[in-house]
């Protein structure tokens, strides 16, 4: 099975992010969590049913160094290839973002594209949906594990209300991963460096389409509620609560 | 990239071992089993260390691995510590093991991401490293980074007591005392890493590496005389392992330099009236000799009455939280109903006192949960040495 991950960097939340008008500065990027699970599932698969599985990390100019790591991760974790994509211009908008890799995909004759779920910068969860639309392919999310079955998947999927689900999807397709069958691999910091020494990624270019429509007015946070911590021994605290109630009109 | 074959694995074992101090040691193994009758998972685990190093000498080190008996190890040095043979068991057979856990991809879940925390940010809690020094606005007193300038005292909270919201209360007691005793200190800040005791012990000996080069360097910004740390594994790490890689200060256990100072501190000292029990922690005590120092400071707060538990100095019982433990508790529930923290806090009741003393930062967690595991919160209290004396000079 000829297999692609795509990898996106997101925002690292730990460190501080900067909202300016209509910018988001962060202080560093990061592997976006639910891609790392779609590597991991391409990696499983390869394991179990043979193959070849590519990992692509989608980068802008600021996220171009920071990728390095998690692509070198892929490889560390059994990946064959790995690739890194730079936007002709950055766009967190998953119908550009889709648009721009359907053209690339058109040669590369993959037979399942797995992506993750969503990714915590745009959280629409669309570009596995968008992508099935301009590439004309099968598309399943919330997908848990994956198994093949002559020409044809059988995969696992999240439903709402706690339910399970089986569905056959046909190759070639794209899967929306929500988590791996397996926790992500550890790979240790040493054996790490040494594929980042060695490794050769690839390098290409996503020519970013512009869709007009939609424009960004202004980011901003909510406002932080107040946290007061009620302190003192367990009959005093519960006065105090008591209190907190009737002032906020529950009691 | 798992690791192909059983001898390939062999190799990789032998060539960790060798580079253990005293690593070759393990062909001296009498199998006795005097270390997994002192092991606290002894009874459950498959492989003691002495079947570990039978393991290694048969090859079938797949075997240990799948068994899990490489986790079930809190490196609390017991087996090291009454070895005839004097192997490095806690350092080195057990480690390596881990390491091809490592290597395989699947060390236990909650370790390993600890593990990755460390690595991206410097400390198990995922928690950015520009929050590490958020502590020194909860005390009303000014403290100076290394960065700024020189020290006679450079303070290493390490990273239970910077972030956690428990531990920090230690930290800020640390620097009280330092205050009140008018010490010039200093701390790194957030030039601090992880100082990486758990995570050598836990075979991630590559990151440990990467924190020590991060940590002498932060500390080579400005002079000091020597350090002075509350967590027993920093404590250890710093004098036992960081020379191998430069670093040549002096390191004291904060137990030590209470004690140092306690002739002022005499002078500072109130009545309290507590029973009081101490734990001798495995780092500071077992692995590094300190036993007297506690207890001294103890001892000379008037109004205390102290009392000694069963198993005391180096035959105490570990509270299960070292060279990863911590990360280990979901995973040590698999193999044990109760863990030893909560067998050493039923000891420590059973003495009568109304406050567990500790000396490792890591025992605050690992016995306040045990506390409340076993119903006993309420009936005794734990607090570090350093907390008991700040309440004796308040």
């Amino acid at each position: 099975m000829k297999i692609c991950a795509i990898l996106r960097t997101v925002p690292d939340l730990v460190e501080e992010i900067e909202v300016i008008d209509d910018e988001i500065e962060p202080f560093a990027y990061i592997a976006n969590e639910r891609d790392e699970h779609a590597v991991e599932e391409a990696v499983i698969l390869k394991e179990r049913y043979g193959g070849s599985v590519d990992v692509i990390g989608i980068v802008d100019e600021d996220s171009e160094e920071e990728i390095e790591e998690p692509l070198a991760m892929a490889l560390a974790k059994g990946a064959d290839r790995a690739i890194k994509l730079t936007m002709s211009n950055k766009s967190y908008r998953r119908i550009e973002q889709a648009k721009a890799l359907a053209e690339y995909f058109k040669d590369k004759d993959y037979d399942l594209i797995l992506t993750g779920i969503q990714g915590i910068d745009a959280f629409t969860g669309m570009l596995g949906p968008m992508l099935s639309v301009y590439m004309e392919l099968p598309f399943t999310g919330y997908v848990t594990s994956v198994e093949a079955e002559d020409g044809t998947v059988k995969v696992q999927k999240e439903l709402g209300g706690g339910l399970l689900g089986e569905f056959r999807v046909k190759l070639p397709a794209i899967l929306g991963i929500v988590s791996a069958e397996k926790p992500l691999r550890f790979v240790p910091l040493a054996k790490l460096r040494q594929v980042m020494k060695k490794a050769e990624i690839e390098e290409d270019e996503l020519e970013i389409p512009e869709f007009e429509g939609v424009q960004v007015v202004k980011y901003y946070e909510p406002e932080k509620p107040e946290i007061v911590l009620l302190e003192g021994e367990p009959e005093e605290v519960a006065d105090k609560l008591i209190e907190a109630f009737k002032e906020i009109g529950v009691l | 990239m798992e690791l192909e074959s059983e001898s390939e694995m062999l190799e990789t074992y032998m060539e960790r071992l060798s580079e253990i101090q005293d690593g070759e040691k393990y062909k001296q193994c009498l199998q006795c089993g005097t270390c997994g009758g002192s092991c606290p998972y002894g009874i459950v685990t498959k492989f003691t260390p002495r079947k570990m190093i039978l393991a290694v000498r048969a090859n079938i080190i797949d075997e240990l691995l799948e068994s899990g008996a490489q986790w079930l190890c809190t490196s609390c040095y017991s087996c090291s510590f009454r070895c005839p043979s004097q192997i490095p068991l806690t350092d080195g057979i057990i480690p390596a093991a881990r390491e091809l856990s490592l290597l395989e991809g699947n060390p236990p879940e909650e370790l390993a991401r600890a593990l990755m925390n460390t690595a991206r940010y410097g400390n198990p809690f995922k928690e950015s490293p520009k929050k590490r020094d958020r502590w020194v606005k909860e005390v009303d007193f000014e403290i100076k980074t290394l960065a700024d300038g020189p020290a006679d005292v450079l303070f290493i909270p390490e990273c239970f007591g910077a972030y956690h919201r428990r531990c920090k209360e230690v930290t800020k007691a640390m620097a009280e005392i330092f205050n009140r005793l008018g010490t010039d200190f200093a701390i790194l800040g957030r030039d601090e890493k992880c100082i990486g005791d758990s995570n050598r012990l836990s075979g991630e000996f590559g990151l440990f590496e990467e924190l020590v080069e991060k940590n002498i360097k932060a500390m080579e910004k400005n002079p000091f005389s020597r350090i002075v740390t509350i967590d027993a594994h920093a404590f250890h790490s710093l004098r036992s392992e960081y020379p191998r890689f430069g670093f040549s200060k002096p390191v004291l256990h904060h137990s030590e330099f209470l004690a140092e100072n306690l002739e002022t501190l005499k002078e500072m000292f109130s009545e309290l009236e507590y029973i009081v029990t101490y734990h001798d922690s495995c780092y500071v005590g077992r692995r590094n000799g300190i036993y007297d120092a506690p207890r001294d400071v103890i001892r000379a707060i008037p109004g205390v009455e102290f009392v000694e538990m069963k198993r005391i100095k180096e035959n105490a019982l570990c509270c299960g939280g070292g060279g990863g433990g911590v990360w280990l508790d979901s995973f040590i529930k698999e193999f044990m109903k109760e863990r030893p923290a909560e067998e050493r806090v039923r000891e420590a009741a059973n003495t009568g006192a109304d406050i567990l003393v500790t000396s490792c930062i890591l025992d605050i967690p690992m016995f306040e949960d045990a506390l409340k595991m076993t119903g006993l919160e309420g009936q005794i209290v734990v607090k570090d040495i350093c907390e008991l004396v700040l309440e004796a000079i308040r």
